[in-house]
């Protein structure tokens, strides 16, 4: 039953994260205490926030949403088409470690979307979803005239 | 801390990474890379070098590819490295690091451009060095 399913996930997943280090700075600050909506079932759009095991290290991390499944992105040299992938990339700058070193990231590494920021009290809100006004989000879309595949 | 926020206390943490603060740095890569290009220069040289067979020029053709792309990785690693990680302590101790990262770009740009067993090899052994100066300073 998806609602017994649903349930199930909600209570056992992670549904509050503390923020460490800076790479998604100034939108999340280290130490921003989160709320999760733990049981997505699909990638959310673009611009969304969201936590994911990291490839490699298993290690929870949180990026943005560069691109989503259907999406064409340039990977290192390549244009690849996402599956049923999502391009991450960090808001700072040219020092975060995301999709750039990892490569696309597959559903099941999702873990879940932020969504809320209740602490400090002084930046308690809506964590807005930002219209990949990362420029560089955009950039690394590239237009399906350039897949190779 | 109170009661309060004792409880509000998330008890995970997400990690929005970055190398700088989290120290990831290593020239294996570029080693790799530089390894790579001298492999390449070899393969080619052992390409016969008349009447090429459809399959002779092909790897030709994928071998110059690789060489360059790899001379090109290289260039990239040595740079991050030699701009992000190096501090001036480092360079009181070794003075000749920016010469050094300039000598390499340089080599590997004219490994990108020839095929070269001496570059390729000069280019190896830079690439050697400046990792050992880079593990010395983790010391």
């Amino acid at each position: 039953m998806p609602f017994a399913e649903g349930w199930r996930r909600l209570r056992r997943g992670t549904w509050r994260v503390a923020v460490a280090e800076e790479s998604m700075t100034p939108a999340l600050q280290p130490g921003d205490w989160l709320f999760l909506d733990p049981a997505p079932r699909r990638w959310p759009r673009r611009g969304s926030v969201v936590v994911v095991r990291q490839p490699g290290t298993g290690q929870l991390a949180i990026k943005r949403v560069a691109a989503g499944p259907g999406d064409v992105v340039l990977a290192g040299t390549e244009y690849v088409k996402l599956g049923d992938e999502a391009w991450l990339l960090g808001d700072g700058g040219g020092h975060s470690v995301d999709s750039r070193h990892y490569g696309p990231v597959p559903l099941d590494a999702l873990v879940g979307r932020a969504w809320f920021r209740y602490w400090p009290p002084r930046r308690i809100g809506l964590i807005p979803r930002r219209r990949a006004s990362s420029a560089r989000a955009r950039a690394s879309i590239a237009s399906k005239g350039k897949l190779r595949k | 801390m109170s009661l309060v926020t004792r409880w509000l206390k998330p008890t995970t943490t997400v990690y929005a990474h970055c190398d700088v603060p989290c120290g990831i740095y290593d020239p294996h890569q570029a080693e790799l890379a530089a390894r790579t290009v001298a492999r390449m220069v070899e393969l080619l040289g052992q390409l016969p070098k008349e009447n090429p067979t459809e399959a002779d020029r092909q790897k030709f053709v994928r071998c110059v590819a690789v060489k360059e792309q790899h001379a090109e990785i290289v260039k990239h690693e040595i740079q991050v490295i030699w701009s992000d990680y190096f501090k001036p302590e480092h360079l009181e101790r070794y003075p000749d690091i920016h010469d050094r990262t300039w000598k390499i770009l340089k080599l590997a740009s004219k490994n990108k451009q020839n095929i070269d067993a001496q570059a390729a090899s000069d280019l190896e052994a830079a690439v050697k060095e400046f990792s050992d100066i880079f593990w010395s300073t983790k010391k």
